[in-house]
Order: C-alpha cells, then structure tokens, then sequence
C-alpha cells in the first residue's frame, strides 16, 4: 500500500507539473498569436485579396485556445491535489475540446502555407497592382491593399515583381494596361531612390542598370514572414498538444486510481 | 599595226581609271561594323518595344556627316534604297512599317560617339523610347516604341546633306520581348508538404487515443458506479482499513 502510495504521489507530482507547462505554453500560444495578428509586415491585404485567409484565423483561435489552456491548466491542478473526481473530469472533457480546436488551428496553417506558392502571388500582383476599373467596392479595397502593399514592399526591401522586374516583361498585366511599355518597362517603385523619393536616376532604371534598379524579385521577403507565421502556428501548437496528450493520458490514469 | 596597239593600251588604262572615278562620285564607304544589341549585364535590353544597342563607337570617320539610325523589319533589307531620305513619308516612324517599310531616327554627329569611349562609361542608344512623339505625324524623325515583337534589323547611315556617305552593315536580327497572357499562370499548384501531412496524421491519432480514453473512462466510471452500489466491496475496503488500525493500536494498548 505505501509503495503504491508513494506511486500516485509521483504522477501528482508529475501531472501538476505537467499541468504547469501547459499554463505557461498557453500564455506563450496567445502571446505568438497576438503577435502573427498584428501583422507587423504588414503583408495582410496581400492574403485578404487570395480571398483565402486562414492563416490568420488559424492564428485567432490560437490566441483563444492560449487562454483556455492557461485556465485549465489551473484548473486540472487543483483538481489533481484535491483528488476531486469531478473536477477531473470536467477537466478532462473540457481539455479534449481545447485540443480539438487547436488541432484544427495546427492543421489549417500547415495546409494553408502549402496554398501560399510564388504563383498565386505573381498571378495576384499581376492582375491588382495599379489596377485602374475595378468594379465594385470590395474589389476596389481589395485593390488599394494589394497596390500599397507592394510599393511599400518594393521600397522597403529594395526588390521589384515576385521573381525579378522581368515578371512585368513576361506577362501581360493591369499594370500595363495604362502603363506603356517604353515609359514603365517595370514601376518606378523598382528604381532606387535617393532621400526625397525620387528615382536616382529614371534613364538608368529603365535601362535596367545594376545599381539603379532592383533586380531581386519580392518573393523572399513575403514567404519568409509567412513561412514563420504558419510554421510559429502549427508547430508550436503541434508541440503543445504532444505534450498535452501524456498530460492527458497520465490525468484518466490517476482519476481511475482515485478512490472514494 | 602600231597604231591599233596603241588604241588597245590606251582603252586598258582608261578603264581602271573610269571605275576609280566612278566609285569616289558615289562616295559611299561600307564598313563590316555590325550595329550589336547591349551585353545582358543590362535588365532592359530587350523589352516588348524598345530594345538597347551599342553606341557605334570608332567606327565613322566622316567629320561633317550626320549619323542616323535606320531600322526596318528583317523581310525588308533587300529593298531598301539608301537614297530615299530621312523625313519623307517613306521613312515616317509614324508609318512604320504598313506604310513606310524603314525609318530613321536617333541622328547624331561624330562629336556624340567620341572615339576611344572611356572605359566605364555606359554608351548605349535606347531605340523607342520617345513616347510623346509616337503618333505626332509632324516628327517622323521620332525615336518612338517599336510596334511590334519583329524581328527588326538595323544599321547606322552617315549622310552629308542628302548625300550618303558611309554606313555600316546591317544588324542580327533582333526579336523583341512578348509577353504571355496573364491567365496562362496557374496559381493552383500548391501540393501538400510532408510535413502537412505528418502533422494531420500524428495529431488525428493522439485526439483518437485520447478519444477512446475518456471513453474507457466513463465505462469504468459507470460499472465502478453499478458496482459500488453492491456495500459489500466498499465495506470489504473499510474493514481493511479498520484492520489496520487495530493492528497497529492494540500492540501499543498491551503496552
């Protein structure tokens, strides 16, 4: 009897723990989330027009599911000291839940990076970038989100198109629909600029000169952040709810053991 | 007999002579400099209406001679006529190519293609690149965007006056850039990553387990609830327990 004794003092020991971790990866699930959602790429409209967002609600439930796990975290503590066969269950139930809706956030931004390839944001910028009769105003929003996106990502991370300014070349677009080929081979927003704003030197660029014009393509700087993003999401939930799991497992074996 | 021998000499010299007075009347010095398109260090080399070539550096020598670019499509070189001016109806950029089958534009002096380029320098001529002028029927000189994809074929002509002088050959052919038509991107070829599937895999069969967990649980719970309501089993458990008790107590009463 003692040593048996001594053996559900240790899965205590070892589930308030367990329970312990799963407090504090809740916080830091919500905290991550909080973080995908604020966008600070500012990359957002660019998903918002795929019309296919889920990343970011992948991450929203994340930030919900941080929370609950925090709460029954200590829930799942005091009813293990207690030994309160109720309490563990309502634990235990409510515990499968939470992870149903994690698992779903986990899966979603796994299979929603896949969805995010080089050309549905080549064919994207393509048919919205500087696109002059749009029709009614979501696409009108959706748009100016697309439009502003890539000047100021252009500008910012001194690249031009999605695989280089030959993207503007190779395909037909809104863009050169009312910009002429001589004039605009690619936008002014692939020149580089000098500290007003202005094109360095506008002949050089459209020449194509190494120097005054980006020759990398954008796309580097869109699927790094993303790629972080999703993986941030999924994986750390993926890693939260493995641990979980043995918690889990570990909490319906000690309340089998409770006695009345 | 002597006298027709000397006939024949003289009409011998004569005719050297007359070929060499024909060729400087006409004037016209060929040079085997070909007009070549920019190395692709450039990214606008080629475009889908204008494209980029080398300034015709040391290749003219013809100081008081105007340089002007001609460009015709490569099926037209044959009938070209080097005669037939700049600024006439026939080589109007504005008539290109329907109406006109060659035009001319970018005219220079030899003081704008200084002879050794310094090294370092970028000395280019960007042909199409005058978009205001493109369709101004009153500038037929105009440098505008080429019409089409080609192949165009082009050579530099010296002429003083209306007189050509030199020119140089004609180019390669040159084909211009077309773009692909926007919906022929399939932006649905995203495939399912291994990792995707991994994950989707381990995580369905964890909340399975666990799944069928709470329910073992709940059955346990249920025949543990069905059982107990026999007293005998829990009354077994607190007589143990009261054995116990006395076990330990009575030694300590006998002392």
């Amino acid at each position: 009897m003692a040593k048996s004794d001594d053996g559900i003092r240790i899965l205590q020991g070892l589930l308030v723990f367990g329970n312990v971790i799963i407090g504090m990866c809740g916080i830091a699930l919500t905290a991550e989330c909080i973080f995908f959602v604020t966008d600070p790429h500012g990359l957002y409209p660019l998903l918002e027009a795929t019309e296919n967002d889920d990343i970011y609600a992948a991450a929203w439930i994340g930030i919900f599911v941080g929370f609950a796990l925090f709460a029954l975290s200590i829930l799942g503590i005091v009813g293990i000291i207690k030994s309160n066969r109720t309490l563990l269950l309502v634990y235990i139930i409510l515990m499968l839940i939470t992870y149903a809706f994690e698992m779903a956030s986990c899966i979603t931004a796994a299979t929603q990076r896949d969805f995010l390839t080089p050309n549905l944001f080549l064919k994207q910028m393509l048919e919205r970038y500087q696109k002059s009769d749009t029709g009614n105003n979501n696409d009108k929003w959706m748009t100016e989100g697309v439009t502003k996106t890539w000047d100021k990502l252009m500008l910012q991370k001194q690249c031009c198109g999605v695989k280089g300014p030959s993207d503007w070349q190779d395909y037909t677009s809104a863009f050169r629909d009312t910009h002429s080929d001589a004039d605009f081979p690619w936008p002014h927003n692939c020149c580089v600029m000098n500290a007003q704003g202005s094109p360095l030197n506008l002949d050089g660029c459209k020449l194509g000169v190494p120097g005054y014009y980006n020759s990398d393509g954008c796309y580097d700087a869109i699927s790094g952040p993303m790629n972080t993003h999703a993986w941030g999401v999924a994986w750390f939930g993926f890693a939260i709810l493995c641990w979980t799991f043995f918690v889990l497992l570990g909490t319906m074996f000690y309340w089998s053991r409770i006695e009345y | 007999r002597p006298h027709s021998r000397r006939q024949h000499r003289d009409a011998r010299t004569m005719l050297p002579l007359l070929l060499l007075l024909l060729a400087t009347a006409h004037g016209l010095d060929k040079y085997t400099y070909k007009p070549k398109l920019v190395g692709s260090t450039l990214g606008g080399r080629t475009t889908a209406t204008t494209f980029v070539l080398e300034q015709p550096r040391c290749v003219f020598s013809q100081d008081q001679a105007v340089i002007w670019l001609v460009v015709t499509l490569s099926n037209a070189i044959s009938t070209f006529n080097d005669t037939v001016g700049p600024g006439t109806p026939e080589r109007a950029f504005q008539r290109f190519p329907v109406n006109a089958t060659a035009y001319m534009t970018l005219n220079t002096t030899l003081l704008n293609y200084p002879c050794p380029k310094p090294p370092g320098e970028i000395a280019v001529l960007r042909v199409g690149s005058e978009t205001t002028c493109a369709s101004d029927e009153s500038r037929p000189t105009c440098n505008g965007p080429l019409p089409g994809p080609g192949p165009y074929r082009v050579k530099f002509l010296a002429l003083e006056g209306t007189e050509p002088v030199a020119e140089t050959d004609w180019s390669d052919a040159i084909t211009l850039r077309t773009a692909q038509p926007l919906s022929s991107i399939s932006a649905k070829d995203g495939h399912h990553g291994a990792g995707m599937i991994a994950l989707t895999t381990i995580l369905s069969i964890l909340f399975a387990i666990l799944l069928a967990g709470l329910v073992a649980m709940l059955v346990f719970w249920g025949s543990d609830a069905c059982d107990s309501s026999t007293f005998s089993k829990q009354e077994a458990v607190s007589v143990r327990r009261y054995n116990t008790h006395h076990v330990y107590d009575q030694p300590a009463a006998r002392l």
